[in-house]
């Protein structure tokens, strides 16, 4: 037994069942035999690494479980809030205030909205095939800061990813961002860096500038503190937009299903609507509400709720949920730095009138 | 680009159960279906010996799922109580099939999912690997059935021992003897033969 006793320590820290004790034990066994040790290193990595997953498998293996499930009449309903909004509540008091708010904006900034014929998406800018990937990624509730291998730092927002494998040795300065991150790139005219998200790619010689990418918002913004950006739009190929400091292009992330209130008549072009609006600045701040987030601000300015609550979910690490949806329309201001989700919930109820439960990770809006 | 995902946790599917039961919500139905197809559908072929209608059964435990949403709130474990669910109707139809009167654990044939190690980190050849896929397959089927539900359904030693009618101890030892043979056979080029 006692020879075997190694493999028990072993077995139990893997399955998380070892005590702190139990821990310490295995270490000091593994002291005297270092071949062991990393061969036992080699095996928690393997154990610790889950396969992937064969995505559309399982997609087809549910659609035929949906179907199944679909004749015996038990299926579950599809959800679709985005058809119920439109067409039942477009113009609540909140909505009018939102349409009202966004036409202001829309007539003081540099504004336009083109429609042309739809084509097909092509990426605007080709890139080359990569090599192993390298990527980093940040959870709800935590950002990080790192420097790339071309001497540019990133500042990655919470629930963020970052793949750079396309930086390269060859000169190459290509990264995938989904989420939100703020770039202060090394200037080198010879290799412009290039910024790739679902919707937009961002090309850029050396600069300072912040671009707010995740699939769930309804907007991906990029926001220039300082230098030149050019942004290409993926389904409008041929087009750039110039961007100068301390302005910023909006984009609907989702044109299909979304719709800016300005933009209505626009709606059966269904191509993204974009607008160019200039930075945000609150009173005395000298840093915009835009990049606020790297200095571990949340902070929103006339912002509908329903967006407000994308980045409390991802500032707190929980899920907001409205049971009254009239209430995803309010516009709300906020400044938070280390007030608790409470706290924060509490000052809001200050300016719009809502209740709030918390339940675990779940905060329900009512 | 990788897909580096997270060990199934308690804490995710205990979150989706909430929202199934709460909210009736289909995405996270939908999302539990997609953590826990595969590997049910695993074990299950382990009983049943096809993975047709290994399939068939897991699809049906998940429309269970579905139909009793109103009353999974009062489920402590959900993983668990879906693998009992799997384990007992493919047993029934084993029994069905192969006109038995009993299934023992012992007989439960589980294939593992392929192993995987994240590229950036490797630690160990592909030729290694391969030493370690051939140990695992050559476990006693009860080491590996047990070995298969620690590492990747992330079971609990007793929810293991509950799943299986085997006492915590069995499963202590059990987990002792696959992991050893693993990172033996890992080790073996370089050690001397005894």
């Amino acid at each position: 037994m006692s020879r075997d006793k190694i493999w028990h320590l072993f077995s139990r820290k893997l399955a998380n069942e070892a005590s702190t004790e139990e821990l310490h034990e295995l270490q000091q066994l593994l002291e005297d035999n270092s071949a062991l040790f990393h061969e036992m290193e080699a095996i928690e990595e393997l154990w610790n690494s889950e396969a992937q997953e064969d995505a559309d498998y399982l997609e087809a293996t549910y659609h035929l479980h949906y179907e199944k499930m679909k004749k015996l009449g038990i299926e579950p309903k599809h959800i679709d809030e985005s058809d119920e909004v439109v067409s039942t509540s477009f113009f609540t008091p909140g909505r009018k205030k939102a349409v009202a708010m966004f036409s202001l904006f829309a007539i003081a900034v540099v504004s336009f909205f083109i429609i042309k014929k739809p084509t097909t998406e092509t990426p605007a800018l080709t890139a080359e095939v990569a090599a192993t990937p390298k990527e980093v990624a940040t959870k709800n509730g935590v950002s990080t800061k790192m420097i790339l291998p071309d001497g540019s730092t990133v500042w990655l927002n919470a629930g963020s990813k970052l793949d750079y494998t396309r930086i390269g040795k060859s000169g190459n300065r290509e990264v995938q961002l989904t989420g939100e991150a703020f770039f202060d790139i090394v200037k080198n005219p010879k290799r412009p860096f290039i910024i790739h998200t679902s919707k937009i790619d961002v090309k850029v010689l050396g600069t300072k500038f912040n671009v707010k990418a995740y699939p769930e918002d309804k907007t991906v913004e990029t926001s220039l503190v300082q230098g030149s950006v050019e942004v290409f739009v993926k389904n409008r190929p041929g087009e750039k937009f110039l961007l100068k400091p301390n302005q910023k292009l909006v984009l609907l992330n989702n044109a299909e299903t979304d719709v800016l209130p300005k933009a209505t008549l626009n709606r059966s072009a269904k191509l993204p609507i974009i607008a160019i609006d200039h930075l945000t600045y609150r009173n005395n701040d000298t840093m915009a509400v835009e990049t606020s987030w790297m200095q571990n601000k949340l902070v929103f300015e006339n912002e509908a709720f329903a967006e407000v609550a994308r980045k409390m979910e991802r500032w707190y690490d929980v899920r907001i949920q409205f049971r009254n949806k009239t209430l995803e329309d309010e516009l709300l201001n906020g400044d938070f730095r280390k007030e608790t989700l409470k706290q924060a919930l509490e000052a809001l109820r200050i300016t719009t009138d809502f209740r709030y439960k918390i339940e675990d990770k779940t905060v329900l809006i009512y | 680009m990788t897909a580096v995902l997270n060990k199934k946790s308690h804490k995710s599917i205990k979150d989706l159960q909430r929202q199934i039961a709460v909210y009736e919500d289909e995405t996270a139905y939908k999302e539990l279906f997609f953590i826990l197809f595969n590997s049910l559908t695993r074990f299950a072929a382990g009983i049943v010996q096809s993975k047709e209608i290994a399939e068939e059964i897991v699809s049906d435990v998940f429309m269970g799922i579905w139909t009793d949403r109103a009353k999974l709130n009062a489920i402590d474990d959900l993983q668990l109580y879906i693998f009992i669910a799997v384990k007992n109707n493919s047993i029934r139809k084993a029994k069905q099939l192969h006109k038995r009167t009993t299934v023992s654990i012992d007989e439960i044939d589980v294939e593992m999912e392929s192993l995987y190690q994240n590229p950036e980190q490797r630690l160990i050849s592909g030729e290694s690997v391969n030493r370690i896929e051939a140990a695992i397959s050559h476990l006693p089927q009860r080491a590996r059935l047990i070995f298969k539900l620690a590492k990747e359904d992330n079971m609990r030693y007793k929810d293991i021992a509950a799943l299986l009618n085997i006492s915590v101890k069995t499963v202590d030892n059990q987990l002792a003897i696959a992991l050893k043979k693993i990172t033996t056979a890992l080790g073996a080029p370089f050690r001397k033969k005894s």
